[in-house]
């Protein structure tokens, strides 16, 4: 028992120390292009959170969730410019239509598994970025849609701060619902899922209507991260907001950190996140960022496929091994015993049959 | 059991009718109506490829019929999803042996319960009730010391010994077993054999699919042999074992 306690205590340090360090942030930044840095990995870590509730409960891989970035950006943008809504009832108007939005979707995509729920995701994206591109009349097509900026007059590194404090609540409220689910009976049905399907509806789980609800869930989630980057950058192209790239990088952050780990995305989102930031700071607007995110990529699958986490957990667990033995060490002898011991005190309904 | 008494109309249990079931040319249920008794250990036996395991999955929900129909206690289940049906009182396993790999022992117990409302699923999985009753079973099959294990890291004999400890944290009324003896060595089986007439004599039905003819013909009350996709022989072991076209159909002789 000491050390259950032990590692929450640990645990509960770890957090207060990253809240600490995470709200300090803007205070320390050199200069306010230090803070977009930490907006943009935030973005991502809100991301990778949100992909995570499907990806991570239930196994199923979407490529295509920047699909329900883009919806956000743009539903929040044409919201404000088209309906003159106030800016942050538009971003959570748009959420909400992306949330009804992914009932038909999840419903008719959730029908398959595998690999053919990627390729169905990934048509997804890449029918919503030739609708945005094409039509251009609603949504300014290839040449963009300028979205004003919510808190007009303020100073730009104030606007930055802003908004780096709005996607750190952002991103505490997608962790607390992950871990209310993670540790909930819903979110072991989903695990259930996960581990498989079949079985788990054999046992009594309605498994489709588990997979959509968190599925919704999900694509809510990834919709506020876009609508709150529209109105943080103020400047929507669909080839950016409706690329699989984006779905890409949510998928390999949080396979980085590990998808069974409250933090797993948050962790691939900070070390995929500066990465990208390095590779185009060094390399300028050359591809190389992407090299090195399929380098990252080929390093996780090949090194660490349960993700940066469970790595670390289990290096740890061998440092810190106690006289505990493996459960292959219980020979049968003893196994045979322990039964007998509990046939013993067991209730044994004996029949005289036969 | 009931030994001298006589036999009164058994109640039925599980029951089909007209089952049928194809697989492109091939007709896996030949119109099979068969009936199983309810409160018995009943035994579906059959050479490989006479429709038992579609038969299973049939009426467990997994594959839907092309036509007939299901009942259980006279409830019609055709055409319904697996949950509904699990929900209806039948619990399953699987010809291999199926556990959720990656999660421990208590959690693959626990991924069984069944949570009602927003709070129910909403509300922390592994309370103190679902944590004892897991338990509870876990020692019943003799795997409790293993809880935190990752199911994965079990023996096949502890798999099998899980999986019904799972199926039976779902707390069904009748017991679907397909092949509980399979690759399972023979202290095990004495094992398993003990619990299914436990469980039976504690008041759960069982339907078990199995090639161990011991195992059958000692633990069973009812037993029906199918034959290309259809029962060609239904009744208690005694009856069956000098049944001439089971013989034929079956044992080869």
């Amino acid at each position: 028992m000491r050390s259950g306690s032990d590692t929450r205590w640990l645990r509960l340090g770890v957090l207060l120390v990253a809240v600490a360090l995470a709200l300090s942030f803007p205070s320390m930044a050199p200069s306010p292009y230090e803070i977009t840095v930490g907006i943009a990995i935030l973005n991502y870590a809100v991301l990778s959170t949100s992909w995570n509730f499907v990806g991570g409960f239930t196994g199923y891989i979407s490529l295509g969730h920047g699909a329900f970035a883009g919806l956000g950006a743009y539903g929040t943008g044409l919201l404000v410019t088209k309906a003159e809504l106030p800016p942050f009832a538009a971003l959570f108007a748009a959420a909400a239509v992306v949330a009804a939005l992914a009932v038909p979707v999840g419903y008719a995509a959730l029908r398959v598994r595998g690999a053919s729920f990627v390729i169905v995701s990934i048509a997804l994206v890449l029918i919503l970025l030739l609708v945005f591109q094409s039509w251009a009349s609603l949504t300014g097509g290839s040449r963009g849609l300028v979205v004003p900026r919510p808190f007009p007059g303020m100073l730009r590194s104030e606007h930055h701060r802003t908004f780096y404090f709005l996607f750190l609540a952002l991103l505490a409220v997608a962790l607390l619902v992950w871990w209310v689910i993670d540790r909930s009976r819903f979110g072991m049905g989903l695990k259930a899922i996960r581990e498989d399907e079949d079985k788990a509806q054999s046992l009594g789980t309605p498994t489709f209507t588990y997979k959509l609800v968190v599925f919704v869930v999900s694509a809510t989630f990834t919709a506020l991260a876009g609508g709150l980057y529209a109105l943080w950058f103020g400047d929507l192209d669909p080839v950016f907001q409706f690329s699989i790239l984006s779905g890409a990088y949510m998928v390999l952050m949080a396979l980085l950190g590990g998808v069974r780990n409250l933090y797993g995305p948050l962790l691939g989102a900070l070390v995929v996140g500066y990465a990208l930031e390095y590779a185009k700071v060094e390399f300028g607007d050359t591809p190389l960022h992407l090299v090195v995110a399929g380098l990252l990529l080929g390093v996780v699958v090949t090194f660490m496929p349960d993700g940066v986490i469970p790595a670390a957990t289990a290096l740890l667990g061998r440092f810190r091994r106690t006289g505990e033995t493996s459960i292959r060490e219980v020979t049968a002898a003893e196994l045979r015993e322990r039964r007998e011991e509990n046939d013993t005190t067991e209730v044994s309904s004996e029949r005289s049959s036969t | 059991m009931s030994g001298a008494a006589p036999e009164s109309e058994p109640e039925p249990s599980l029951a089909t009718t007209g089952l049928t079931k194809a697989f492109g040319g091939v007709t896996a249920l030949d119109s099979a109506t068969v009936t199983f008794h309810h409160g018995k250990v009943n035994a579906l036996i059959g050479p490989n490829g006479s429709g038992k395991t579609t038969f299973f999955n049939c009426v467990t929900g997994m594959i839907r019929p092309d036509s007939g129909r299901v009942t259980y206690r006279g409830r019609d289940l055709t055409g319904r999803p697996p949950h509904r049906i699990a929900r209806a009182g039948l619990g399953r396993s699987f010809q291999l042996c199926r556990v959720f790999p990656r999660l421990t022992v208590l959690d693959n117990l626990l991924a069984a319960v069944r949570p009602r409302g927003l709070t129910g699923q909403l509300g922390r999985s592994g309370g103190r009730e679902e944590t004892e009753r897991a338990r509870y079973w876990l020692t019943r099959m003799g795997i409790e010391h293993l809880e935190h294990a990752e199911a994965r890291q079990l023996s096949w004999g502890q798999q099998k010994l899980l999986e019904l400890a799972g199926v039976l944290m779902s707390e069904p009324e009748l017991i679907l077993l397909d092949e509980p003896a399979g690759g399972v060595n023979p202290a095990l089986i004495d094992r398993i054999c003990d619990l299914v007439r436990e469980l039976n004599a504690e008041g759960r039905t069982f339907l078990i699919v199995e090639h161990n003819m011991d195992m059958v013909m000692s633990l069973s009350d009812h037993v029906v042999v199918f034959d290309r996709g259809r029962p060609i022989a239904q009744g208690p072991p005694s009856v069956i074992q000098s049944d001439e076209r089971v013989l034929g159909a079956y044992l080869g002789v």
